[in-house]
């Protein structure tokens, strides 16, 4: 089968002080195309670590993480930042919106950043904000939004590359309940819109009920790993 | 991309505001004070130019040599002859204009015709009576007139106001000139002073006459021969340039030297100088240019100083912002390049309001000037009463390119850090907010 994601037996130690500390403990999982998961564990447990080293952040200690096949641990500086703005999506807990732009010219911007006109893809950026239900407010400054609105954009934001994997951190943590259940129900549509791979960092439940698979962290090392099966519960 | 970052600049205040207004002081004040230094030396060459030395001058070498004892043997003939050749061989900006300087002891009587009061005197003479004549205009004299009137007939004379109380002489009255004459005799001629002068230079308001160029010589037997033939060139003409209409004039004395006027004397040797190579000129130019690049060089250090700070603060302000395009995959790299581009279209932003605001500053300057007539009074610098600014395009260039520079490298040192930021700690950072 042929991954979008493959963690071959990863581990990542930081140098604290004078002492070694584990945040992952040789790692290995296979992440399939258009999957809809999340890494679940306390603080310290290594879900955003992980999300460094798939997002090509950070590099493993040892192990290797591969893209498409692709030996991320093999590309330099530059190759990195184009294989994040070519292939990924980034939604953060807290939204990182440029506050001097509009909604329209945030969701526009990592489409200049990789090259294009912004004639060439208007279009495209009217049809994401409409995905995510923001055409009324497409002038407005992020000053001007709710955090679930904040939230859309962002998620318009990383999605309207059409890139082949998302990764958010902790994207409900500074969410009340009921736009956290919209913000996930919409990530939830849009996955099977755009057939992007979705991957949470998260310890908030909620998340629990929306996601295909769930791999579970603690002290560095995989507790379990769930998958939904065909009725819908976790095995 | 770029009218993407413009629109930063202008609607983010903490971004744009300080490293605007930086540049704008900084450009703005060199403009004005290059402007107003410029003004000012200019006006002094002018001055000596006008009143003295021209732009350009040409005088026979014997004579220069022996300027102070005013040889007036030594001057050249063929007047026409070689104001013809002048207009023929030379830039058609450069008017020409004949001059004697001549040196007399002026004597004034009392009512019995026994002298009064005596003095020696230096002279100019220059063409004071003829209609198309623009010497009026380079002397000024109509405004530095103090008494009187300017001359209008034959042997009038017009005297520093300081020389007519010194010979405590009044106006109509007449003095008698007593000097030498072109071939070495003793020449004497009355002249009714018609008028008082301020040249705005002390030495010459103590010491100087103005006669005009006719007078001058038949009272000197100076006939068609002048000492001096004066070049003027039109004020737009920086001073820099002065040297290459020089060369160019030097290079076609070989055929006046060959084919001279036919009552010029073998060993006449015609030179051509330009205003800088007289009265120590040229060392006052080095060292105006000096002044020019330390000013410049601390200026543009205080703002690369100042930017550069701004920049920091400014990574400060936009740390995760710049993180956030860090982990959306652009290259450390292009993250600078972009805070170059913002940089220099502040610099350019800065530079065009600076320029306005300097330029409009020496402009009006240039236009109306400061009165500094009090000030100079006691000096022996030729310099104009009114100061002016002068509006160049180097005063432009040295403000708004360094300005421009200025706002780049302040912002590409404060971009060093950026290479330093590394991408493993940019989650963490971002959700830090």
């Amino acid at each position: 089968m042929n991954n979008i994601v493959s963690i071959d037996k990863v581990a990542k130690v930081f140098r604290v002080g004078d002492e070694d500390f584990t945040a992952l403990h040789e790692i290995s999982l296979d992440i399939e195309p258009g999957a809809f998961m999340s890494f679940v564990g306390p603080s310290g447990s290594g879900k955003t670590t992980l999300l460094n080293l798939i997002g090509g952040l950070d590099q493993p200690t040892s192990g290797s993480v591969f893209f498409k096949n692709v030996k991320l641990g093999e590309l330099n500086r530059t190759a990195l930042a184009e294989y994040r703005r070519k292939n990924l999506g980034f939604i953060f807990q807290t939204y990182n919106l440029l506050p001097v732009y509009s909604v329209y010219e945030n969701i526009l911007f990592p489409l200049l950043l990789d090259g294009n006109k912004e004639s060439a893809v208007r279009r495209s950026v009217l049809d994401m904000v409409d995905s995510v239900g923001l055409s009324d407010q497409i002038k407005k400054r992020p000053s001007q939004l709710s955090g679930g609105q904040c939230q859309r954009v962002a998620i318009a934001r990383a999605l309207v590359k059409k890139p082949e994997l998302i990764l958010a951190d902790e994207p409900t943590a500074n969410l009340d309940a009921e736009n956290s259940f919209q913000i996930l129900e919409l990530m939830r549509e849009l996955n099977k819109q755009f057939k992007a791979a979705f991957i949470f960092s998260t310890h908030d439940e909620k998340v629990t009920k929306y996601v295909n698979r769930e791999v579970g962290l603690e002290d560095g090392r995989v507790c379990w790993d769930k998958r939904r099966n065909g009725s819908g519960s976790f095995e | 991309m770029i009218r993407w970052v413009l629109q930063g600049i202008l609607r983010d205040k903490n971004r744009s505001l300080f490293p605007f207004l930086v540049v704008t002081a900084g450009v703005a004040l060199v403009v004005f004070t290059f402007g107003f230094m410029e003004g000012i030396f200019m006006g002094m060459i002018d001055s000596t130019a006008n009143l003295d030395t021209g732009h350009l001058r040409l005088v026979n070498k014997p004579f220069y040599d022996e300027e102070h004892l005013n040889p007036m043997d030594r001057a050249l003939t063929g007047q026409n002859e070689t104001r013809n050749w002048l207009i023929a061989n030379s830039d058609p900006k450069i008017k020409w204009a004949p001059r004697i300087r001549w040196g007399a002891i002026a004597d004034v009587p009392d009512e019995n015709g026994e002298t009064r009061s005596q003095t020696p005197i230096i002279g100019m003479a220059l063409d004071l009576l003829s209609p198309d004549s623009r010497e009026l205009e380079r002397l000024d004299l109509k405004n530095s007139l103090l008494d009187g009137r300017l001359p209008e007939a034959a042997k009038e004379i017009l005297l520093g106001y300081e020389l007519a109380r010194t010979l405590d002489v009044e106006l109509e009255q007449t003095i008698t000139l007593l000097g030498q004459t072109f071939d070495g005799g003793l020449a004497t001629d009355n002249y009714t002073v018609v008028g008082f002068v301020r040249f705005g230079v002390f030495a010459m308001d103590k010491k100087m006459a103005l006669i005009d160029l006719a007078d001058a010589q038949d009272s000197f037997y100076m006939e068609d021969t002048v000492t001096d033939w004066l070049g003027f060139l039109p004020s737009h003409v920086a001073y820099k340039d002065y040297k290459n209409f020089k060369v160019a004039l030097q290079s076609r004395l070989s055929d006046l030297i060959l084919h001279p006027p036919k009552d010029w004397a073998k060993d006449d040797i015609p030179i051509v100088m330009s205003v800088l190579d007289q009265r120590n000129l040229d060392n006052l130019v080095n060292v105006f240019e000096m002044i020019k690049k330390i000013f410049v060089g601390i200026i543009v250090l205080l703002m690369v100083l100042v930017l550069w700070n701004a920049g920091l603060l400014n990574g400060i302000h936009r740390y995760g912002e710049l993180g956030l395009l860090l982990a959306m995959g652009q290259t450390h790299a292009k993250l600078v390049w972009l805070l170059g581009i913002e940089a220099f279209a502040i610099g350019v932003l800065g530079a065009l309001a600076g320029s306005l605001i300097g330029g409009g500053v020496v402009y009006y300057l240039q236009e109306v000037g400061i009165n500094m007539g009090d000030a100079f009074a006691q000096t022996g610098m030729m310099m104009n009463d009114v100061m002016r600014g002068r509006v160049t395009a180097e005063s432009f260039l040295l403000g708004a390119g360094p300005g421009i520079i200025a706002s780049v490298l302040g912002s590409l040192f404060a971009s060093v850090a950026l290479f330093q930021r590394s991408e493993a700690n940019l989650f963490r950072e971002l959700e830090a907010g």
